[in-house]
Order: C-alpha cells, then structure tokens, then sequence
C-alpha cells in the first residue's frame, strides 16, 4: 500500500498535504493530552511495533505480496489520532531511511494506512466490542477500508493526467486498482486482524479503558 | 503491561527475517521494468520520479546478507521510532506545562 514517488499527479501531492497537514498538527495536540508515564514508552513501542509488523511480507497467490499495519491496534489501545501520527511516523522513516513509500506520496500513504486505518478501526471495534472477536474484525476491515482509499487515489491518475491517451502518472484506472487493492486486502486483513486479537488480547487491556477522541 | 509490549517487539524483530520469504511486490510498488512490459512505456512521472537516496534502500545494503541487514533495519528503524516518538512526547509535556 506504500505509494512510491512519481505515481501521484503534483496536484494530488498537494491536496493530500493540504488535508493532512492540519490532521497531523490537531494529531500532535492530541499526542500531548494522552500522554502519561505508562502511555509514554507505550506509544513509542506500539509505533516500533507498527514498523516491525510491515517487514513480514506475506506472499498471496497472484504475484503479490502485503503486509500487516498495525494501526487499529494503536487506535484501540491509545486512541486514533495516536495511531495517526505514529503510523504517519513509521511512514516517513520508511520513506527517508528505506526507500519504502514516496516522499512525495507521504501525505497520501499516512492518509491511507495511517488516518482511514485507525478511524475505521476504532469506530468498528467500538460498535463491536460486547464481542470477543472485535479487534479482529476491526483491523480486518481497516485495513480493507484503507486499500479502497488507495485504490481510489491510484485509480483517478490516469483518469485526470494523461497525454496522448498515455497515462502520465499511475497507469491503472479505477476499474482495475479498486478491485486489484481491495482483493488483495481481503487476504492481507487476515494477518491485520490476527495481529490485532493477539496482541490486543496479551495486552490484557479492559474495555472499560478504551479512550474517547 | 510496559515490558509485555516490549516482549512482543523483541520477539518479533526475532523473527522478523521471515518477511523476506516472499519476494513478490505488493500491488502497485513494481519496477520501473514492469510497465515497460505490461505496456511498452514508463509513464512519465514514474520514469522521471526523483526520490531522495534512501540510506537502506528495500532494507538492505547491495545483495549479499539479506537476513543481517533486514536485521540491521529491523533494529534500526524500531529504535529511531521509538526515540522520535519519545522526543514528541517530551516536547508534548514540556508545552502543556
């Protein structure tokens, strides 16, 4: 789901920056008001965490490959806007030290995995969490949630930019990236979801403690 | 419930190497070769697309020991997160104070 450099249209660069910009700072207001001695290296390690699950590729029949994000769980644990701007974090450090994800698409990619992840997944395991099973089919459908946005954003280049019937940026039209990225992303939200459960259940977190936004 | 989380990214930075079992690309993160092949030219923005020089590019450095430096990265970039997050949070506190 990483969007690398050269694939988005420089006015999707710049409305994408635009939306999450003002995200990131009401996001880091946010890091202040949720931040205590336990919540401190809590944080830190769930965001390392989020950067460790993304470097088990998991190969899917079809040429393809995925990975686990780790946003819903930050978000049941800590909060969304949390979530936001850790996921948003690994994102940038994957983008500068790894080359994984644009530096130009991070605005884009912290949207997708980071903002659509966390907040689809908070709010489904809210309206789910009388069941056992809630963080799995919250980070399931996150992740679902957040290849449709990628779909959507890779979808619409060729749509707006192209010369000569030649695509200039990503090449695939929406009838190709929404089915190709949602497909996928309903095998990979497997790993999302088992992730989630696990994690979230050897954390022994309560309900009672999930935070409000 | 701190050293629990920190169990569970020890033991998967342990077993992080398992991630390089698959070397297909995800949907969409091809190279530049795949759509010559798949349509007969590079789209211009992706050919001419200037990144900056990654430093661990694809979590490694040249070909030889994949596993050390997925290792390497693994390691590196968990704990450059782990230390930015707590310098945010550090400089969180000190503004609401």
């Amino acid at each position: 789901m990483h969007i690398a450099d050269g694939y988005l249209s420089p006015q999707t660069v710049i409305v994408s920056f635009a939306v999450a910009t003002p995200l990131w700072i009401y996001a880091f207001k946010r890091l202040k008001s949720e931040l205590n001695e336990e919540t401190i290296p809590m944080i830190g390690a769930l965001s390392a965490l989020s950067f460790v699950i993304m470097m088990f590729n998991i190969p899917i029949p079809g040429g393809t490959s995925g990975h686990a994000v780790g946003a819903t769980l930050i978000a049941i644990l800590i909060n969304p806007w949390i979530a936001f701007i850790s996921v948003s974090l690994v994102l940038l450090i994957q983008a500068v030290i790894f080359g994984d994800g644009g530096i130009s698409a991070l605005a884009v990619n912290s949207l997708s995995m980071g903002f659509v992840a966390s907040f689809s997944g908070y709010y489904l395991f809210l309206l789910l969490k009388k069941y056992k099973f809630a963080p799995f089919i919250a980070g399931y459908l996150s992740l679902v949630a957040a290849s449709f946005f990628v779909g959507l954003v890779l979808g619409i280049q060729p749509l707006f930019w192209s010369e000569d019937g030649r695509p200039l940026y990503f090449p695939f039209g929406l009838n190709i990236s929404v089915p190709m990225m949602v497909g996928a992303h309903l095998l990979f939200g497997i790993a999302e979801g088992t992730f989630t459960q696990l994690i979230y259940m050897l954390m022994h977190k309560s309900e009672e403690r999930v935070y409000e936004v | 419930m701190k050293y629990k989380i920190f169990m569970i990214l020890g033991t998967l930075v342990l077993l992080v190497p398992l991630g390089l079992l698959s070397d297909s690309p995800a949907w969409g993160e091809w190279e530049s070769e795949y759509y010559m092949k798949i349509l007969g030219f590079i789209p211009k923005g992706i050919a001419d697309a200037k990144g900056i020089k990654p430093l661990l590019p694809d979590y490694s450095l040249g070909s030889s020991h994949p596993v050390l430096w997925y290792y390497v990265s693994a390691l590196l970039g968990a704990g450059l997160i782990y230390i930015i997050m707590l310098m945010l949070s550090k400089i969180g506190t000190k503004n609401a104070k």
